[in-house]
């Protein structure tokens, strides 16, 4: 018997090593090896996602195999397709698009534990891979991560006669808000309508349920209880609903706001019309170009303030990817999703103003930034990166949320425009949401 | 036989149709037959079934979960539901009855232009090129009270120093909808109406001239009653097409802030869609066919006494 010599045991080594490297790895497939295969798609569409889909040739390139895009569409429209295609039970496809707050609707999606390298799963931060779970399930793996910081004018913060007044009225100096007293009593400060409002918030469907539920719970609220009955009613919940209300009713938000979800929000800030915004970080590099933002080089991105609870507004959620049950190439599926979530890719979205899922991506962009100088980029990715890692939750992950939300939001409205008082438009919407679960469990 | 054929020639209406005779037509239509069957008969037949059951798009085994005519009931004891009812109700006839208004208008402008009819009839037509979708952002940031241009206008131009949320206050929310639905939708009755007119027997108008009417009295004695026939026609079309707004609404108010611009149309959306619940939104879904099902009757009967009042021509 022959034993192979110390160069040869080297190079053997090397080889083993770097087959290694190709499998963990995930990116690097072995040339062409799933030549011949073509893998159906369903991707989320929109101007903000396209720039990563400009990868996939790439991955054809490395594999050998073809994708095929069988949908490409917002999130309402897929979220409405493949609830036809599980009424249909025509699932022809391999992998889709989708969303860590509704996932749970949708149980064509497999578990991917055992389909990736735990090195590849370590890349990701801890809480947001718990949050693309189902019941124990890790049925998506996070492309990106959205969560809220306050954008605030710095030109109203600056501003010498702001600050003296400011000063004089609360002898405090002017700053942007660490927590919800300093932001309401700031918003008020700020107010000169119809030009100027201290500040804003979305009014219509998920949105307000989502900012609603978000500082709910920043104040020590819960949503549910454990047994999933409503438990927003409560005095806790009541005095989120008024802080709403409240705002409301003195003018310190546009009196629009019951009609105003994100892009209604953006457009105003971007005008200059408002101080102080909790906003997502798609936002960022919209509020800080010149082109589309009067505000532009005088945005700041701080975190979100401190709610009652001594926890901060951290309602969040992950566009994501997934893999059907009924796909027979699960590896090759497994492969695309490695490739579209690798660094590399989420360098390319995080350029562009997305907090990438991964921790070593989120890293890098910042230095990026910060090598070249975009001092606001640079941090305000570090600010959305650091909120996701550390104040991040989801709404509860159950298949109900959708309609839950439905049931929430018109009652919040009716408490902001004056149809029901907070108590009462609570207590209805809890006797909603009790009907919703008790069918649910019929 | 010989006699048969002898007697059709004279008399057709009493000839003994043969039985192939019958059949070829019949073989000829059958595709017709057919293809109306698949792409209307079964999917009404389906949703109808599906409205006495506890249909979820998300649990395709409830298909089979039969519960009667509790979807109904559920519907019926929904006070949002009747609300919503009513509110349909009430834009279904401020809408049409505008757009009846002002697309007369533009089709009687239109009609006594004699140079560049053609592009104006092309320029008139704009509004219902954009799919409902723009339309509904379109006048969505028009009406921002904060950065919208209608907004802007009232202040600088008339000095309001507030500003006007046109799409929360309880009566402009929906009269704003109803101005987006108007604006996108006059161009069908104006092209109908404008075909009408250019249809019109030209005698009847002369005659009425030649007897000393007035331009209003030749309109509300002549011309009127020629175009009724074309203006339930495009009623009968427009009340079924009027359902386009959900896009409107959607984009808008999504039937917002608080239930104040609900139709029916928007909360069948809701119901089947976001929350899954096919069957109770189908249920949903038939009461409002039925108000379109009677608004249709209801301009047919019209159209049937117009024509029977203009008489053969």
């Amino acid at each position: 018997m022959r034993y192979p010599t110390l160069p040869t045991m080297l190079r053997l080594a090397a080889s083993v090593l770097a087959l290694a490297g190709i499998v963990a790895s995930g990116v690097a497939r072995a040339d062409n090896e799933y030549k011949g295969y073509t893998l159906r798609v369903k991707l989320i569409g929109g101007v903000q996602y396209e720039a990563l889909y400009t990868r996939i040739p790439l991955w054809e390139q490395q594999t050998g195999a073809k994708v095929e895009i069988i949908s490409r569409k917002s999130h309402f429209e897929l979220d409405r397709e493949l609830k036809q295609d599980i009424a249909s039970g025509h699932i022809d496809y391999c992998v889709s698009s989708n969303h860590t707050n509704f996932s749970a609707q949708y149980p064509i999606f497999r578990d991917l534990k055992g389909l990736f390298p735990a090195s590849y799963l370590a890349a990701f931060s801890p809480s947001l891979m718990k949050a693309s779970e189902i019941n124990g399930h890790l049925v998506q793996i996070p492309r990106s991560v959205d969560i809220e910081a306050l954008y605030y004018d710095k030109t109203a913060y600056e501003d010498p006669a702001n600050q003296a007044a400011y000063s004089k009225q609360f002898g405090e100096t002017l700053a942007p808000p660490k927590n919800y007293t300093e932001f309401t009593q700031q918003a008020k400060f700020f107010t000169k309508a119809p030009n100027f409002y201290g500040t804003q918030f979305p009014g219509k469907d998920e949105a307000i349920t989502g900012t609603f539920y978000s500082l709910l719970i920043a104040n020590g609220g819960q949503l549910l209880d454990a047994k999933n009955r409503p438990a927003f009613n409560s005095p806790i919940g009541v005095k989120t609903l008024n802080w709403f209300v409240d705002l409301y009713r003195a003018g310190a938000v546009p009196k629009g706001v019951p009609s105003y979800v994100w892009d209604d929000l953006g457009n105003n800030f971007a005008a200059g019309k408002v101080a102080l915004d909790l906003d997502w970080p798609g936002f960022a590099s919209f509020y800080n170009e010149p082109k589309t933002s009067k505000l532009a080089g005088n945005v700041g991105v701080v975190p979100a303030p401190l709610g009652a609870g001594n926890k901060r507004p951290g309602w969040s959620g992950s566009h994501s990817f997934s893999i059907t049950k009924t796909c027979d190439r699960p590896e090759v599926a497994a492969s695309f999703i490695e490739f579209l979530t690798s660094r590399d890719s989420q360098m390319v979205e995080a350029r562009l103003g997305t907090i990438p899922s991964r921790t070593d991506a989120q890293q890098a962009v910042v230095k990026e930034f910060q090598d070249k100088h975009d001092v606001f980029m640079a941090n305000a990715i570090n600010v959305f990166s650091t909120a996701a890692r550390q104040d991040a939750f989801t709404p509860p992950r159950i298949q109900q949320w959708d309609e839950i939300s439905n049931a929430l939001w018109p009652e919040l409205q009716k408490a902001l425009i004056g149809d029901k008082s907070s108590q009462q438009a609570l207590d209805d919407a809890a006797k909603k949401v009790s009907d919703i679960m008790q069918d649910a469990s019929d | 036989m010989r006699s048969n054929l002898r007697d059709s020639s004279a008399v057709p209406a009493l000839v003994p149709v043969s039985h192939e005779s019958v059949a070829l037509p019949f073989k000829l239509l059958l595709p017709a037959f057919f293809s109306v069957a698949i792409v209307v008969v079964l999917p009404l037949l389906f949703s109808l079934y599906t409205s006495f059951t506890s249909y979820r798009l998300i649990e395709p085994e409830t298909i089979w979960h039969f519960i009667g005519l509790r979807n109904y009931l559920r519907a019926f004891a929904n006070e949002d539901f009747w609300a919503a009812f009513g509110r349909t109700v009430l834009f279904l006839t401020i809408a049409l009855n505008l757009e009846l208004v002002l697309g007369l208008g533009i089709a009687l402008l239109l009609n006594e232009v004699t140079k560049g009819q053609r592009i104006l009839r092309t320029i008139m037509m704009f509004p219902m090129m954009f799919s409902p979708v723009l339309v509904g952002f379109q006048f969505k940031f028009m009406l921002n009270d904060s950065t919208g241009v209608i907004n802007h206008l009232l202040q600088t131009l008339f000095g309001l120093q507030s500003t006007i949320p046109f799409l929360v206050n309880a009566n402009s929310a929906l009269a704003s909808l109803i101005a987006a639905e108007v604006w996108n939708s006059t161009p069908v009755f104006a092209v109908i109406l404008l075909a009408g007119l250019m249809a019109l027997p030209k005698d009847p108008i002369e005659a009425s001239k030649v007897d000393g009417c007035t331009p209003l009295q030749t309109f509300r004695y002549v011309t009127l009653p020629y175009l009724m026939p074309f203006i339930y026609i495009a009623m009968t079309i427009r009340s079924l097409d009027v359902g386009r707004a959900y896009d409107i609404v959607r984009i808008m108010t999504n039937g917002g802030p608080g239930g104040r611009t609900e139709l029916l149309w928007t909360m069948v959306g809701r119901i089947a869609y976001d929350d899954s619940h096919m069957g109770y939104a189908n249920a949903i879904g038939y009461v409002s066919v039925l108000v379109s099902v009677l608004f249709t009757l209801y301009f047919f009967r019209k159209l049937n006494a117009a024509r029977k009042h203009m008489g053969p021509a």
